[in-house]
């Protein structure tokens, strides 16, 4: 499913004193297949846009209003779109529990979600409410075994654990299995690294590709980890005060370093080596993994030795 | 949350506004006190007229002031009609058997609801003009009296504002869970009363296991921080009268005055 959001805004508690602008004119396209990265300060709007995704925030009626009316003074906003596969979200009609079905959202720390008494339960919550009919215990158990299977559980241990009991890194797990076990065509995470250990960080990551590979035809995640979207997104795009800055895959994207410290924001680690090296004069040219960098660097040694 | 603007305090400045919340607390005993005491229309025409400079000087909208009348709509109009049916006076408009209408009864319930909007518009001014820290820290000020008597002055007020300190911050909590949830198909809007009971557990208990963990890591703070409470401790923002507060003190005692003068003379009793 391709996501296409066009003229996207969103205000908090508009026409109040308290009213924020949270989102400004965004527009962005993300293609199917896509391991796409949303970069961002906090308060940049890219929390806001990930849950317009699947509509816990819809666009504002508002929009349209806005349409009708033509006047010299207002002229006619563009026409917002957000689409995530046939879905129109600018449509009230929309069966917005089905898109839910389609596109899994994982919310930041979401092992502090989980309420059930056991793991299981946990992990077949979704698969429940969005099923059609009632499901039988053995479809139910078969669909959690497999969505603990896919994040790294075995499903005979953990299964019938109380998930308060298990360990930070298992209960993230367990958590991303019960928005997974309904085998979304998106899956969008909010920071699904944060709060871990570097270990942590990676196993996370890889179990992201894997269900890249495997179950969810795109992912995006949102992250402030620089390393994070170097290594592992086909493109990314940098949000700041409610507009997107840049959609750009890494390797272009991390070239334009002053741009972005300008945005306060952070390189990755590869980039700031690199950086170093450009002022010594050696200049390598490197898609920004710490793969890419390593063999650069051992190929330039090697020349020199 | 961030959809929802928590609470009444209006946040503009305003003569009111900069009041010490010491004096205004006083203030609205005071006025309470007078409506109360107030027995005839001349009464509540003093406590109304001051009511409304104190109004306009606040730079709340009107719009926003009379929101909090309709809160209570419904008891006023309770509260009247069965004034004016039950009431008994001399003169009958109007009877049917143990109902009836008179001269006497309307005037009382038209003097009913005007006290009573009073009272609610005074209240809500406090709150429209006040933030909840500067209550806490005002009635903390006030209660003081009470340290001779062993009371924990300063623990109740700490609770109070780490109370409302926390409000907004377990909105939130309740929204982010909430969406999560939903996000995983759960449906809060639609079913009947049990199955919707049963639908809220999947955000209670994970706001639960929330709001003990936030109150563990604060008390852990606390103590990090060798929080003792009481005595030594000084204020961030020292609470001191200034010019306004000896106007307000003025129109307060005025008020006071002015109503039981009126009463003691009986001018306009009902």
């Amino acid at each position: 499913m391709r996501i296409v959001a066009e003229h996207l805004s969103y205000t908090y508690n508009a026409a109040t004193l308290f009213a924020t602008t949270a989102l400004k004119d965004v527009s962005l396209t993300v293609e199917e297949g896509e391991f796409f990265g949303i970069i961002g300060h906090t308060g940049s709007g890219k929390s806001t846009f990930v849950q317009h995704l699947n509509g816990l925030i819809r666009v504002p009626s508002s929009m349209k209003r806005y349409k009708k009316k033509k006047s010299k003074k207002n002229p006619p906003l563009p026409q917002t779109v957000l689409q995530v596969g046939e879905f129109d979200l600018t449509d009230k009609k929309t069966n917005f529990r089905e898109l839910r079905r389609h596109v899994g959202l994982v919310f930041q720390y979401p092992e502090y979600q989980l309420f059930a008494e056991s793991v299981k339960e946990d992990v077949a919550f979704g698969f429940k409410n969005f099923a059609e009919k009632k499901p039988t215990d053995g479809e139910v158990a078969e669909a959690v075994r497999a969505a603990l299977e896919v994040v790294g559980l075995d499903y005979n241990e953990v299964a019938g654990k109380s998930p308060f009991e298990l360990s930070g890194g298992q209960k993230r797990r367990v958590a991303i299995a019960g928005v997974i076990v309904t085998r979304p065509e998106v899956l969008v995470l909010d920071e699904p690294a944060a709060g871990l250990d570097p270990v942590g960080k990676r196993e996370i990551m890889e179990l992201l590709h894997k269900l890249h590979r495997e179950w969810c035809k795109t992912v995006v995640i949102v992250s402030h980890d620089m390393d994070e979207i170097s290594e592992n997104c086909t493109r990314a795009a940098v949000f700041a005060e409610g507009s997107v800055k840049y959609v750009l895959p890494p390797r272009e994207l991390f070239r334009k370093r002053d741009e972005l410290r300008a945005l306060g924001l952070d390189i990755p680690l590869t980039a700031r080596l690199l950086e170093k090296l450009e002022q010594a004069g050696v200049s390598v040219d490197c898609d920004f993994t710490a793969e890419d960098f390593i063999a650069k660097i051992s190929a330039l040694r090697g020349d020199r030795a | 949350m961030k959809d929802v603007s928590f609470g009444q305090y209006y946040p503009v400045t305003s003569f009111i506004h900069r009041m010490d919340p010491r004096l205004k607390i006083l203030f609205l005993i005071a006025f309470i006190t007078a409506i109360f005491l107030a027995t005839s229309f001349y009464g509540l025409a003093i406590c109304a007229g001051v009511l409304i400079i104190a109004i306009l000087l606040s730079r709340v909208p009107i719009g926003k002031v009379f929101r909090a009348i309709r809160g209570i709509l419904f008891i006023v109009v309770f509260t009247s009609v069965l004034n004016v049916f039950f009431y008994r006076g001399e003169t009958v408009y109007w009877s049917w058997k143990f109902l009836s209408v008179t001269r006497e009864g309307l005037i009382f319930s038209a003097f009913l609801v005007c006290r009573l909007v009073l009272l609610v518009t005074c209240s809500s001014m406090l709150t429209y003009t006040t933030s909840p820290v500067e209550l806490t820290d005002g009635i903390e000020s006030l209660l003081t009296p009470l340290k001779w008597v062993r009371f924990p002055v300063h623990e109740l007020a700490l609770i109070m504002s780490i109370a409302l300190r926390f409000i907004p911050i377990l909105m939130d909590e309740t929204e982010r869970i909430k969406n999560a949830q939903k996000a995983r198909g759960a449906n809060f809007e639609s079913g009947g009363p049990v199955k919707r009971i049963r639908a809220i557990v999947p955000v209670l208990i994970p706001l639960l296991l929330s709001a003990l963990r936030r109150a563990e890591e604060l008390g852990d703070a606390m103590d990090a921080r060798c929080y003792s409470g009481g005595r030594k401790r000084t204020k961030f923002k020292k609470l001191r009268f200034s010019w306004r507060d000896v106007i307000g003190f003025l129109a307060g005692a005025g008020v006071v005055t002015g109503v039981v003068l009126l009463r003691v003379y009986g001018v306009g009793t009902l």
